[in-house]
């Protein structure tokens, strides 16, 4: 679970929680970094190459909700998939000026699902929005979302 | 108002009297907040986010004489865990994100007439098979596999559907809030989503701080209360703490989307964004209660399957009928929860949506919402401590309607972070202590897990309880320690 070249994140200390602060070079690189926090937090070793690469795409109305979204999709996909999504790519975010404005933020993103019969993987019961911080600081992106577990 | 005041770096709490310490009003807050706590818990309480967190929940419309921290309280998302804020439900608001995402996460304790004698020996047996036969973690399935439809009906009917399938029988809905069932529910305001999260976990604890624990009765501090509890030093019992799962946290996170789109305005006026509301009156705010009391339903069921495969287990480590030892439910308690309730504000009768995050409903001898099996000594509250220290069974107290909306504490407390909890312990030695040591026996899915929840990582809740008790907002009853404990 090494995120890629341009992405990093670090899990932070919450008092009944966890928290996850993730930078990137792009918008989509911060996405899978705070993707990739949320599968660290959940587990502390994968194998690399169990489970099969998955696509999910996600709609909302600002980058913030989008994020949100994102991060929802990931635990709800979890649970109905019975995998743990890791290896986050994000493909694309795109932004449509004239699109309908409850849904003019698009995301592509894909993950690979590791079955969780096959690891030692502990709930992440949701992301919240409390202390919720995606911002362009400088060169990168960057991003602090806190998880209920 | 007292002189003494206490500093918690940058917010001023002032005494009104022991162990009630209030924030002032001030800025946009509709009303001042206040802390139940001794000195020595303050100076935990002020360690995080906890009180900036108290007052933000003053800004919520509607919010009722004050937002209140309980002794075990600490820092949480939007609202503090340990929180309790009352809120107009003519004039206020109802907050998804003020109830948490763990919807109807409680606690029920079952009585066995077992002694800790009976039991001395077996508990290797015992956890293996408790372990065996509860599913826990994450991707452990559930008691009942089952399809959208029998989620339609548990989300409907709770307990009621339990009793008709034979995992509940009658008593035990006499001895739950509510007798199980909450009417006011309505599962077509649940999503698929969140039915789709629920239909492969019904009947599981889940992981975190969630367990089932076989426990020894060490001390009953109040006769007649306890006897008409049913609780006798040395006796077996079992406790069981878990919530909505999937279902639930899908159902909060739906909502807070849902009033981000919808209630902007109200939205914009708070100082976090997860102390989402929907205006009382809204369609929103009728849609969430029915969605609420749905997930307040399903995880009712959750517990009652989990305490019905405890007692099959029973069965056959003990063989002897679960009747023969006479398996009863003591009580079910929710922590996280939005209710209806009337209270008595400055001489009026209102209708208050009161919200208890992280607290338990504590309701006094002579309540009428009291269960007909309480209402001459209050209602049983459960306050879990952690898997090496003990838990206590209160009793609702005289005061608690004046001072909390009827509310007390929910447990010891969390101190450390999950992730400082990590580096400090080591699951396995964590363990292997409380084994030698205590003689209990804890068996979980991820080691991880067992670090988290170690002892050290609460506050104290000795201390919890006696503050609770001082107040007189739930009176100590009796006291349990652990024998065995299971988690995910």
């Amino acid at each position: 679970m090494t995120p890629h070249q341009g992405q990093r994140f670090e899990l932070r200390e919450h008092t009944a929680d966890i928290a996850v602060e993730a930078a990137g070079n792009t918008l989509e690189d911060v996405f899978a970094a705070v993707a990739e926090g949320l599968a660290a937090a959940s587990c502390d070793e994968t194998p690399d190459a169990s489970g099969d690469r998955f696509s999910l795409s996600v709609t909302a109305e600002s980058r913030e909700a989008l994020l949100f979204d994102y991060l929802d999709d990931l635990i709800y996909l979890r649970d109905v998939r019975v995998e743990l999504p890791v290896d986050h790519r994000v493909e694309t975010i795109s932004h449509s000026d004239d699109a309908d404005e409850t849904a003019c933020w698009t995301l592509e993103a894909s993950a690979r699902g590791v079955p969780l019969a096959e690891i030692d993987a502990r709930e992440v019961k949701a992301v919240t929005y409390s202390e919720m911080r995606l911002e362009r600081v400088d060169d990168e992106w960057e991003a602090y979302v806190v998880f209920d577990v | 108002m007292s002189d003494s005041t206490f500093d918690a770096d940058g917010i001023t709490l002032e005494q009104v009297r022991e162990y009630v310490w209030e924030i002032p009003q001030e800025g946009d807050m509709r009303t001042p907040a206040r802390v139940l706590a001794s000195e020595a818990l303050l100076e935990e309480i002020k360690e995080d986010k906890t009180l900036q967190q108290l007052k933000n929940t003053t800004h919520l419309p509607g919010i009722t004489k004050h937002a209140i921290c309980m002794p075990d309280g600490h820092q949480g998302y939007g609202f503090p865990v340990g929180g309790v804020g009352a809120l107009d439900a003519e004039n206020g608001c109802i907050s998804p994100g003020a109830v948490g995402y763990d919807i109807n996460c409680g606690v029920r304790m079952m009585k066995t007439n077992l002694t800790y004698d009976d039991l001395k020996g077996r508990e290797t047996e015992l956890v293996d098979s408790l372990f065996a036969n509860v599913p826990s973690g994450l991707g452990g399935g559930g008691i009942v596999e089952s399809g959208v439809d029998t989620v339609d009906e548990i989300l409907a009917r709770g307990v009621d559907w339990a009793l008709e399938n034979s995992y509940a029988v009658e008593d035990d809905l006499r001895h739950c809030e509510d007798e199980g069932t909450r009417e006011e529910a309505d599962p077509s305001k649940i999503s698929q989503k969140a039915k789709d999260r629920g239909k492969n976990q019904i009947g599981s604890l889940g992981s975190g701080n969630h367990f089932l624990e076989v426990q020894r009765v060490t001390d009953v501090f109040h006769d007649e209360v306890g006897s008409a509890y049913g609780l006798e030093k040395d006796q077996i019992v079992v406790l069981i703490h878990c919530g909505s799962r999937g279902l639930g946290h899908q159902t909060c996170n739906d909502y807070l989307r849902k009033i981000e789109k919808q209630h902007q305005g109200l939205l914009n006026t708070l100082p976090d964004k997860e102390l989402a509301a929907a205006p009382a009156g809204s369609q929103l705010a009728e849609d969430y209660y029915g969605a609420m009391n749905a997930a307040i339903n399903f995880a009712w069921v959750n517990r009652q399957l989990i305490m019905h495969r405890t007692r099959e287990v029973f069965e056959r480590v003990f063989d002897q009928s679960w009747e023969d030892m006479e398996m009863d439910l003591l009580y079910d308690v929710a922590h996280n929860i939005a209710k209806k309730e009337v209270h008595d504000v400055d001489g009026e009768k209102r209708e208050l949506y009161v919200h208890r995050k992280g607290a338990t409903r504590a309701f006094p001898a002579g309540h009428p919402e009291v269960p007909k099996a309480y209402r001459d000594v209050g209602q049983p509250v459960i306050i879990p401590g952690s898997m090496g220290t003990g838990s206590y069974v209160l009793r609702g107290g005289e005061n608690s309607m004046e001072l909390t909306f009827g509310s007390t504490a929910h447990g010891a407390g969390r101190l450390m972070s999950r992730t400082q909890a990590k580096s400090e312990y080591w699951g396995g030695d964590v363990q292997d202590e409380l084994e030698e040591q205590d003689q209990i026996y804890v068996k979980a899915q991820s080691g991880a897990t067992v670090a988290e929840e170690a002892p050290g990582v609460y506050k104290d809740v000795d201390e919890v309880v006696r503050i609770s008790d001082e107040l007189g907002i739930g009176d100590k009853v009796a006291r349990t320690f652990p024998v065995c404990n299971i988690k995910g």
